[in-house]
């Protein structure tokens, strides 16, 4: 709305005076920046979900804005805002990078709002906890709302499995190799993790866990890089491509992986259940899903490791929008974030479906019913962590990325030195605020 | 022709078509892949075709985006970069070419600071001066921080200064007024420096993807390159190759059409307009 | 009339300035301003920390420039990699596709079968948008179902990991660049050796010359002109086109093919790396102005030997 009229302004300031007024009269525009995070058409959904939200709501109107990749979306945001624009009124973005925009002051909690809901308590506890994880500061208060969420899971080809004489998927690590090499031929990889393309923190990071120490915890100013188990996480992960041969040196990049796996070209893959339902309607095999190998953490040695991942809801406001309008805009948020169209969403695309209550809603529950594989999905939600989230999350995602890329790739080769130099990097940074 | 000159005739062809294959392949491939059913990728049965020919991709493809729209925006945005660049720049060429005034090699330097500032460089803080002109998310924004350009300027200086000063006395005696002058002397003059300038800033522009990127939010502005992006980055549900290559296909045919029907005229005019 | 007369002079004296002024202006508030901008904030570090967004930045004198050149410095590691890449591409640049576009144009500027398809066949990449050019790679490039693969695997070859080995990372960048870049070039020298009167080949031929005789005798210094204005322009593209690299690996594994542009595109949008950012920029306008003034007192040179 004030864009618009900002806009017009520029354009012609006489003329922009009448415009101006004629627009004050008339609905409230909700800017809704979305990235690409799913293949299935998002912008027709959005557009629907959109018509749907306007038609309950008269007097509101939402302009979904497609922003390119999760990165293009949150690189635009904040050169927007930096640069003195409007922004979005509403974005989906990484549950990650919930300080890049809380620091700047750009987002307001969504505890607000919650406070003045006659069954807030019921609407925060309706979703999994899981996935409120990073959405939550460190003093409980609440700041964005899960949308598109996910974790990493096991694909396995079961034909493939069970030719090699597997009946079931590999539970822990020692399995997960075992089968792999056992399933990798001249033309076809064991396993692939897309630990290559920019962003191998998420899938680094099961293993971190799965090796009993997770690289975060709740206190954004600590990160925990260089403990023995996030050493041998690395160096678990390199070995796949280099002494196991099971996958490519160097890790498979995220793109190729699901196809490859349709292909019949990787035999298991490690990737996001936002994907379940591309690969399910593409594959011309059994499709297998299981949680993420156990590594030996724990005193039993098994632990179960997965981060969540995915995009949340964010509200933005500088504090200059008026109540009618920040009504609004949780309107638009709280019926994103309701069971029904968290079935839809979920069904549509494979993403977890946030609240408890989606899983009783059509069209989920009969999909489910269906294919148990979007119910694994759910449930390793129980075993999964935090994902990697900090103060300065940007640029220290960004140490943790290259310096995995460069052990990965062969560049470093002592991972324990490699990892002990991004921690003192990674340590200078968060002194700031500490 | 003598034995030597035939078999160097023959090397040139061999080589001539051995570097216009493999210039080709990936056209090739690209118009192969795109009709493939979306999950049998070239690794899989034949390299060339797959188990049937399917259009579907092209079904996706463009369901993605208003292609033709997209079209439309680029060839405004490097159409209308152009247009009001030659202007500009054919002012100041002249300028700098014909007059004497106070500050001229103050102003030329200030002015050539662009060409080793290009303006890619300068994207946040070209950013925050739209901003601040209130000009974001607006077309006008795309093409304004272009509108100046010094590598035009000099391109033109030089033809004009070329261009024997007789020529513009003698029209100036026959009574023609600046404008009469500039046109029908300077500017008939340079042309080879015009269509060489053209070339570089439709290209450029017609390949810009960060600036509109940035400065734009509007699907009904955005020029085919932020359109390109979309296919590209499908980033939780991994590459769709088909569809990327169908895509690719359905933005770069017309092109391909118009350049297939005027290719003679295309080169011939670059000759006849005799760049060096 | 003497009004008339002042005021024909002063329009005179005026006219200059009216005409460079659209020009001037423009460059003022495009390249001037923000370039100032730039050098100033290039001085400051922005405030980090908690609360940060409504305090100044701190005035740290050259700190911006020893952390973008320490090795050790997490922005350091990015911006040298990404520099030395950065002039490895350009180089590539002007020496592979510009020699490629040369060959081209004196291989297709001859009446020939097939002449219409073979100039199809090097110039469309030029018709395509990097960015779509970029993409077409990045299947060519795949790792398990990508062209390059593909064709070697059917040799016996395992195949190459394009994107994802450090080592051939910016190769593949190169590659690209190069099949993009060529034919473009081409049309350039095709246009410079059209305007060669075919009288001065025959004379040539005549005298006695072969082929390479009359290519290094004549047709070169001929096309110098050409030549040098392509490289110009191919050198400053090398510094400012890297939209390829948003379809073809995004500069990784670890900056490994990182160019200095996409590398100040990746961190413009957070704050606290802000004197970073204006720190390298102005190191690469400073690169791009050496090379462009070293070309410039080339060409000055060359053509004062004339």
């Amino acid at each position: 709305m004030t864009a618009l009229c900002k806009r017009t302004l520029s354009l012609c300031l006489l003329l922009s005076l009448f415009i101006g007024a004629a627009y004050a009269q008339d609905d409230i525009v909700i800017d809704f920046y979305f990235p690409s995070a799913t293949a299935n058409d998002a912008e027709g959904i959005f557009q629907r979900y959109a018509d749907m939200f306007e038609e309950e709501n008269p007097g509101i109107s939402i302009n979904p804005v497609f922003t390119g990749s999760y990165t293009d979306t949150r690189n635009t945001i904040l050169t927007e805002l930096q640069g003195g624009g409007a922004g979005p009124d509403v974005a989906v973005m990484l549950s990650i990078d919930l300080y890049s925009f809380a620091e700047e002051g750009y987002i307001v909690p969504a505890q607000t709002f919650i406070d003045g809901m006659q069954d807030g308590d019921a609407y925060v506890s309706d979703f999994f906890p899981a996935l409120m994880r990073n959405g939550v500061d460190e003093d409980g208060n609440v700041w964005a709302i899960p949308f598109q969420r996910s974790t990493p899971i096991l694909y396995y080809n079961a034909d493939l499995l069970a030719e090699a004489g597997y009946d079931s998927p590999p539970t822990n690590n020692a399995e997960l190799v075992e089968i792999a090499q056992a399933l990798t031929t001249d033309d076809r990889h064991g396993l692939l993790v897309p630990v290559a393309g920019g962003f191998p923190i998420w899938m680094y990071q099961s293993f971190a866990i799965a090796f009993g120490h997770n690289i975060v915890d709740d206190d954004p100013t600590a990160v925990y890089f260089n403990t023995p188990e996030a050493v041998a996480a690395v160096e678990f992960v390199r070995s796949l491509g280099t002494d196991l041969g099971v996958g490519p040196a160097g890790g498979a990049a995220w793109g190729d992986t699901p196809v490859a796996f349709l292909a019949g070209q990787a035999a298991m893959i490690y990737h996001t259940t936002g994907n379940l339902t591309r690969i399910l309607g593409g594959a011309d095999f059994e499709v297998g899903v299981w949680y993420l190998p156990s590594g030996p953490a724990g005193e039993d040695g098994t632990g179960y490791g997965s981060p969540t991942g995915g995009g949340n809801l964010y509200i933005f406001d500088d504090g200059s929008k008026s109540q009618s309008e920040l009504d609004a805009i949780w309107k638009w948020v709280t019926f994103l974030s309701s069971p029904a169209i968290q079935a839809d969403w979920g069904a549509t695309t494979g993403y977890i479906a946030a609240n408890a209550s989606a899983w009783q809603t059509e069209p989920l529950a009969s999909l489910s019913m269906e294919h148990p594989q979007y119910l694994i999905a759910r449930d390793q939600l129980q075993h999964a962590g935090k994902e990697f989230s900090s103060y300065a999350t940007i640029t220290i995602q960004g140490i943790i990325n290259g310096t995995l890329e460069s052990i990965l790739t062969g560049e470093s080769a002592d991972a324990q030195a490699a990892l002990d130099a991004a921690q003192a990097q990674i340590d200078g940074i968060l002194a700031d605020y500490r | 022709m003598t034995g030597k000159s035939g078999a160097a005739q023959t090397v040139a062809a061999v080589l001539t078509g051995a570097i216009g294959i493999v210039f080709l392949l990936p056209l090739v491939f690209t118009i192969l892949v795109s009709i493939r059913p979306e999950n049998e990728p070239v690794t899989q049965g034949s390299i060339f075709f797959g188990s049937e020919i399917t259009l579907s991709l092209y079904q996706h493809a463009l369901n993605i985006a208003p292609w033709g729209l997209h079209y439309l925006n680029s060839i405004i945005f490097v159409g209308g970069t152009l247009l009001v660049q030659l202007f500009t720049v054919t002012c100041a060429a002249y300028a700098f070419a014909r007059l004497r005034f106070w500050g001229r090699n103050l102003l030329l330097l200030v002015i050539l600071l662009q060409l080793m500032i290009p303006s890619g460089v300068l994207l946040v803080q070209n950013f925050r001066m739209i901003n601040l002109l209130g000009l974001f998310d607006t077309r006008l924004a795309l093409m304004l921080p272009y509108w100046g350009s010094a590598f035009g300027m000099l391109l033109l200086r030089q033809a004009f200064r070329e261009v024997p000063i007789e020529l513009d006395e003698a029209a100036r005696i026959d009574g023609a007024n600046l404008l009469q002058v500039i046109r029908h002397v300077y500017v008939v003059n340079a042309i080879p420096a015009y269509v060489a300038f053209a070339l570089v800033s439709l290209s450029s522009h017609w390949n810009e993807f960060l600036w509109p990127f940035i400065i734009t939010r509007s699907e009904a502005i955005r020029p085919l390159t932020v359109g390109l992006n979309k296919l590209i980055k499908t980033t939780d549900q991994g590459a769709f190759y088909g569809q990327l290559m169908a895509g690719t296909i359905i933005v770069i045919t017309p092109l391909v059409i118009l350049f297939l029907l005027f290719q003679r005229q295309f080169v011939e005019s670059f000759a006849r307009s005799g760049i060096r | 009339m003497i009004a008339k007369v002042w005021r024909a002079r002063l329009i005179a004296r005026l006219l200059p300035y009216l005409l460079i002024a659209p020009t001037f202006v423009l460059v003022l508030m495009f390249t001037v301003l923000p370039a100032f901008n730039t050098v100033n904030d290039s001085f400051y570090k922005p405030a980090r920390g908690l609360n940060a967004a409504g305090k100044s930045p701190q005035f740290v004198h050259l700190q911006n420039f020893v952390d973008i050149l320490d090795d050790s410095h997490y922005m350091g590691q990015r911006f040298l990699r990404s520099f030395r890449n950065t002039l490895i591409f350009a180089l590539a640049t002007v020496f592979v596709a510009v020699p490629l576009g040369l060959l081209l144009a004196l291989l297709l500027n001859r009446p020939q079968r097939l002449l219409g398809i073979w100039r199809f066949a090097v110039f469309y990449p030029a018709l395509l948008p990097l960015i779509g050019a970029a993409s077409i790679w990045s299947f060519i490039f795949s790792d398990s179902i990508g062209l390059a693969n593909a064709v070697l695997r059917s040799f016996g070859h395992p195949g190459l990991n394009w994107l994802g080995d450090r080592n051939l990372v910016l190769l593949s960048v190169i590659i690209v660049n190069i099949w993009k870049q060529a034919g473009y070039f081409m049309i350039f020298f095709l246009a410079g050796l059209q305007n060669i009167a075919r009288e001065l080949y025959e004379a040539a031929a005549l005298d006695g010359a072969d082929r390479f005789q009359q290519f290094m005798g004549l047709t070169l210094p001929l096309l110098r002109r050409t030549l040098l204005f392509v490289s110009v322009i191919s050198f400053t593209f090398a510094f400012q086109t890297v939209e390829q690299l948003q379809a073809l690996g995004e500069g990784g594994p670890a900056d490994s093919a990182n160019l200095l542009l996409y590398l100040i595109f990746q961190n413009i949008a957070e704050r606290r790396n802000w004197g970073y950012v204006n720190a390298m920029t102005l190191v690469l306008i400073a690169v791009v102005l050496v090379f462009t003034l070293g070309n410039f007192l080339l060409f000055e040179r060359s053509e004062s030997e004339r």
